[in-house]
């Protein structure tokens, strides 16, 4: 334990040494912030309108907490993976006495807590210039489960940020390819992420929900928001833990696969 | 005339070669295209269903909000297309390629800035123009809007040109490049939408400081019938004097460029 | 004959932005960044011929490459005259490109991914050679540099002597008069060196081109060089022929004693350094000016056979330039 703390603890001085890059990323999040945020404002000038069941304190609630959300979920270290195993630098770590897993874990939890740092203030900020109205979740078992599905949701991620990048493993210079397509792209717009997807119709909803994507961002937000029945939340919680539990077992597989193969090549 | 032919030769050379190095990758150049489809598909999913359940966009009807979207689209990928180079003159700058570059008895900023062009957006354009003609006929411009919206595109295009050529310019002298671009495409991003619906100051600035306005959204509501004679030359008069900014900053940038790199 | 290259009175600084590492202090030089003034070049006068193969040498960062940059046009001189061809380098005007060429090793302009003969020919369309000129240099260079079969192979697949030689055939195509060499051995194992300076003798032979080279490596210079520049911080501070470069710089001589029988050291410590001793041979190093009296000293109280006086050789006069300690000595 003392030593992954150790790992934390550099991983965080290590984005200090890259702070334009980091002062930079962060930029980028709250531009990506406008373009949501001015978007559903316009649609919810009148105030008392309801659209896909929102209004507009409950949509202007969600691009916040997309902001807050992304940094919690989706900041991670781990997609430095794929170029480890194409360079060969995996070897250094095959022979140290850490997990590699909880070696990268730490690193992500590392990156999470920098990035909810400035999220935080990020958001803060915003909200003092842009006065949206802010919907507070008042309900404690609504805010339980909210955490809970968060947590589920940062292990997901874990699990299919990694998975992808073990592609690398059978093909090294494509290692950035399935990183772009799978969490560029789809965890981006599946996950709720760029618009909320109960603006789709109900079948397409019903068929998302059975992908892992949505229990990334949009799940845990709809608890927090109250827009998920307290009957169904739970059932949605076991979905998530599933994926959890297939993609982290898939994962074991896949990496006993690849490595037998980066050694067999010796690299 | 000689001179044009030239460098035209030279452009198609080039891109021949950049086009070349493309298939060598057909694996990641197939995933790469892959997900620019699917970002535009889901987008223009997310628009679609948006509008049915708003009914309108800040006073833009669905077919309106369409348009914006994908005049937005056309501008983005028609100057990825040709500068693509953009994003590799930071190795050029960093190895010390860039002193070569230079003498060589071609327009340097030509070379840096048009000298690869991607084939891979080139694909995507054609079937872009041909949803953008058929949308733009349900949308019944006259002769004189549809005129100012080719017009007000290509001065869209120029600058897009002037964008570039401030990137690679402030590149020369900061070594500085991949954030500046990708600032500079957050923020032509948000030309997705009309400009109409953000709130001041963000919108001022962006008609113009940084003239997403005038770049992407003008065009469109100009088909609509939506500008003014006065609109569409203060645009144009923008354009031009943008351009003319960014070659002097060029010239500024030649002069300080250091080749640091031995 | 014509003068190639003038250069008068050069100067170029650069202001370079010092960085102090810590958070605040990036925060405070966005605002309020310390700027410091480099002297590349402190006020660099000398002709070329035209022809003629001049070598710059000189200790690391003292000038050699900001100069040939300034002459091919890459950089802006911030004060003073510079004329090659009768062209002002800065302008970059075509007819001028068109007529030099810049070299640098370890810096290609090959495309990577590609065979050479691609960027050939781009090169014909960017320097607008007539087809018929371009074939005949094509060939004899290719012939000459022995790389015919190298042509349609990615450049990625070749080795750096290879690929040097195919840059350097990618730069003469256009048949320069003036090239400029920026460590073209650098790097390159000893056959491809040897091969390379071939090349270059030969070509600056046939082809009557005027040839500027920078080098680090002394064989370059001795088997090419006929006249050196030697530039130290930023000033010239010998520009003559490579044997004289020997008399101005070396304050010292070399006396080779064989003597009949071993002697006190000690004794012949006086007379000079001492810089190799393996009786019955005896290497001294004595100062220019009291050659004659160690000689004869030499000849009167040691039991000498033979003695022979010489100069310092040039590898070891070029190899100290090379460490910077030209300056003291030629300046004295």
């Amino acid at each position: 334990m003392k030593k992954y703390l150790a790992i934390f603890k550099i991983s965080f001085a290590q984005e200090f040494a890259y702070r334009l890059n980091f002062i930079m990323w962060r930029l980028r999040n709250v531009m990506q912030i406008f373009l949501i945020f001015f978007l559903w404002n316009a649609v919810f000038t009148d105030p008392t309108r309801v659209v896909f069941g929102y209004d507009r304190g409950k949509i202007l609630t969600y691009v916040f907490g997309i902001l807050i959300m992304k940094a919690i979920v989706l900041s991670a270290r781990t997609i430095e993976v794929a170029g480890e195993i194409s360079s060969g630098d995996l070897t250094n770590f095959l022979l140290k006495p850490v997990n590699y897993f909880k070696y990268w874990f730490s690193r992500d939890l590392s990156s999470k807590a920098l990035n909810l740092g400035f999220a935080a203030s990020e958001a803060l900020i915003l909200y003092l210039i842009l006065r949206p109205p802010f919907f507070l979740q008042t309900n404690p078992w609504l805010i339980v489960a909210f955490v809970i599905s968060l947590a589920i949701a940062v292990v997901l991620f874990f699990g299919l940020l990694f998975l992808s990048n073990l592609i690398a493993f059978w093909m090294p210079e494509q290692g950035w390819s399935a990183q772009f397509l799978i969490i560029v792209i789809f965890t981006d717009f599946l996950s709720g992420g760029v618009f909320p997807l109960d603006i789709f119709p109900l079948v397409v909803q019903k068929i998302l929900y059975t992908l892992p994507f949505p229990y990334l961002l949009f799940f845990p937000l709809q608890i927090y928001l109250g827009k998920i029945p307290v009957t169904q939340v739970w059932g949605g919680i076991m979905i998530a833990c599933a994926w959890t539990l297939i993609l982290l077992a898939g994962l074991k597989f896949v990496w006993n696969r690849g490595i037998r193969k980066y050694e067999a090549v010796g690299r | 005339m000689k001179n044009l032919r030239k460098y035209l030769k030279v452009w198609w050379m080039m891109s021949k070669n950049s086009f070349i190095q493309v298939l060598i990758n057909k694996f990641g150049a197939g995933v790469f295209l892959t997900g620019k489809i699917l970002r535009f598909v889901f987008f223009m999913t997310f628009i679609v269903f948006l509008l049915k359940g708003t009914q309108n966009l800040a006073g833009y009807s669905l077919s309106q909000t369409v348009f914006f979207f994908l005049t937005f689209n056309l501008v983005d990928i028609v100057s990825q297309f040709l500068f693509r180079e953009v994003y590799r003159f930071r190795p050029l700058i960093v190895s010390g390629g860039f002193d070569l570059v230079l003498t060589k008895p071609i327009s340097p900023l030509f070379r840096s800035l048009m000298g690869g062009a991607d084939i891979l957006d080139f694909i995507t354009i054609p079937p872009l123009i041909v949803a953008i003609v058929i949308l733009a006929r349900g949308l019944n411009p006259t002769a004189i809007s549809a005129f100012f919206y080719i017009l007000l595109l290509l001065n869209g295009l120029l600058l897009a040109t002037a964008f570039h050529i401030m990137v690679i310019s402030m590149g020369i002298i900061t070594f500085e490049i991949d954030h500046t671009i990708m600032i500079y495409r957050d923020l032509t991003n948000l030309g997705r939408f009309p400009i109409d619906i953000y709130a001041q100051p963000l919108r001022g600035i962006l008609t113009y400081l940084i003239p997403v306005g005038i770049m992407i959204t003008l065009p469109a509501k100009a088909l609509m019938g939506l500008v003014s004679y006065q609109g569409v030359l203060v645009s144009l008069a923008i354009g031009v004097l943008a351009l003319y900014v960014a070659k002097r900053f060029w010239g500024i940038a030649l002069k300080r460029y250091t080749s640091a790199s031995s | 004959m014509d003068k190639a290259i003038v250069v008068d009175h050069l100067l170029k600084n650069f202001e370079v932005t010092e960085k102090k590492p810590g958070l605040v202090n990036s925060f405070t030089s966005i605002f309020s960044p310390q700027k410091k003034t480099i002297r590349a070049l402190r006020n660099i006068s000398f002709t070329v011929e035209s022809g003629e193969l001049v070598g710059f040498i000189g200790p690391n960062g003292a000038g050699k490459t900001t100069t040939l940059k300034v002459l091919s046009g890459l950089l802006y001189p911030t004060s003073g005259f510079t004329s090659v061809l009768e062209f002002d380098p800065w302008d970059r005007k075509p007819e001028f490109l068109k007529q030099i060429s810049l070299v640098m090793g370890q810096k290609n302009q090959l495309w990577w991914d590609l065979p050479a003969m691609e960027t050939f020919e781009l090169n014909r369309a960017i320097y607008e050679i007539p087809k018929r000129q371009y074939e005949e240099t094509l060939d004899e260079l290719t012939e000459l540099l022995e790389v015919k079969k190298l042509l349609n192979i990615q450049v990625r697949r070749l080795s750096l002597g290879q690929r040097m030689r195919l840059e350097l055939v990618a730069a003469l195509l256009h048949s320069p008069k003036i090239l400029f060499l920026d460590e073209p051995t650098l790097g390159l194992d000893l056959i491809a060196q040897q091969k390379m300076r071939d090349f270059i003798y030969e070509y600056n032979r046939r082809s009557g081109a005027t040839i500027l080279l920078t080098s680090h490596n002394m064989d370059d210079l001795m088997d090419l060089a006929r006249r050196v520049i030697v530039i130290d911080e930023g000033r010239i501070i010998f520009d003559g022929a490579l044997e004289e470069l020997v008399n101005r710089f070396a304050k010292e001589k070399i006396i080779k004693v064989s003597l009949l029988r071993e002697d006190d050291i000690k004794r012949i410590e006086e007379i000079g350094k001492v810089k190799k001793l393996a009786f019955p041979e005896v290497i001294l190093s004595v100062p220019r000016s009291t050659t004659a009296v160690a000689a004869a000293e030499l000849l009167q109280n040691f039991p000498v056979a033979d003695l022979t006086i010489e100069e310092v050789p040039i590898e070891e006069v070029i190899r100290k330039v090379f460490r910077g300690e030209g300056k003291k000595k030629l300046l004295k």
